[in-house]
């Protein structure tokens, strides 16, 4: 029999990445307006993900069903199709990003990593604005300040991220999930 | 490859990343420029007053307002912004605007519009302002029992009507 990519157990720990994603997206609130600040527990969630479950394709799969429950309790302003699609590229941007950079637990390849993988987030948001016929933007610095807010916050998260995984590290998790497989 | 190769190549995928999302929006912003005499910032709100249109919306007509917020209750997020009530005074100076006159806040894009009285618009409790969006564009927010869920909001304005009988 051929084997799956993903066992069930990786595909269970991604699931709960994903929806971990969504319940921090509701109930975590930083006192700031700025744009993409979602980032800093967002691409935290996707980098752990991605150094708990070393396989690419990982980070997609977070963005996928991550997505997918955001869309069914319709979250986003833009709709559900715009949610599902932006979710999905944070994970997708995320896993090119690592297939160049390799070592989410490495305090300068995360950041970066989480750094594309967030904007990718905001280029569909644009793309999809341009696709629908959305006006030129009324601010012209708008959009300069929503690139710098999710790349900042999307290297803080990754930073973070990785800063877990070595702390779970340390604390011998990994060798724990090795033996309960 | 080196690691070190890695990271750099990587830094140089973010910033190609960067240069290229504000360079494509640049040149969207450069080919919505009016061409005629009195060149207006692409992505102003034309302000129409009984069909006649009056003024485009301008930012620095917003920048000097007091900024004022409020945290929705359908996703607990803060919204902060402009009263529409002190960006109409500012560009059509009062003149005229009873309780009853009716405004029609417009995107053609989302083919949403609001309609509010005067009064509505006028009160501040209701909270009827525009907050800014990730990409510069304005989003009309309040909370107003009929105009306090993003389904009801008016994302992308591109347009604002005010008809006073």
């Amino acid at each position: 029999m051929k084997e799956r990519y993903f066992t069930t157990f990786e595909l269970l720990l991604l699931s709960l990445f994903s929806a971990l994603i969504v319940v921090a997206k509701i109930a975590l609130r930083f006192p700031i307006t700025l744009s993409g600040h979602s980032g800093v527990f967002w691409m935290a969630i996707v980098i752990v993900g991605a150094g708990v479950v070393r396989k690419r394709g990982a980070t997609s799969v977070i963005g996928v069903t991550s997505g997918l429950i955001a869309a069914f309790l319709g979250m986003g302003d833009f709709g559900a199709l715009n949610t599902f699609v932006s979710y999905t590229m944070v994970g997708i941007g995320t896993d090119l990003a690592l297939f160049l950079l390799r070592d989410p637990t490495s305090l300068v390849a995360a950041p970066l990593a989480a750094a594309i993988g967030h904007l990718a987030k905001l280029m569909f948001k644009w793309f999809f604005g341009v696709l629908t016929g959305t006006p030129v933007g009324f601010i012209a610095l708008g959009l300069a300040r929503a690139v710098l807010g999710y790349v900042v916050f999307g290297a803080l998260g990754g930073l973070l991220g990785a800063l877990t995984l070595r702390a779970l590290e340390r604390a011998g998790f990994f060798s724990y999930v090795a033996e309960k497989r | 490859m080196t690691d070190l190769k890695r990271v750099l190549l990587g830094f140089l995928i973010l910033l190609a990343l960067v240069a290229g999302l504000l360079g494509a929006d640049a040149m969207r912003r450069h080919a919505a420029r009016p061409s005629g005499e009195g060149e207006l910032p692409p992505g102003s709100i034309p302000v129409t007053l009984n069909g006649v249109r009056m003024v485009y919306l301008t930012p620095d007509e917003m920048v000097s307002l007091e900024q004022v917020s409020f945290v929705d209750e359908e996703e607990g997020k803060t919204q902060e912004g402009w009263l529409l009530r002190d960006v109409l005074r500012e560009i059509l100076v009062d003149d005229g605007l009873e309780d009853d006159c009716t405004l029609t806040v417009s995107s053609s894009s989302r083919g949403k519009a609001a309609e509010l009285t005067w009064a509505e618009v006028r009160d501040e409790a209701n909270m009827v302002m525009f907050d800014l969006s990730g990409r510069g564009t304005v989003k009309l927010v309040s909370m107003l029992e009929r105009l306090d869920t993003r389904e009801e909001w008016v994302q992308d304005v591109d347009n604002i009507e005010v008809v006073c009988p």
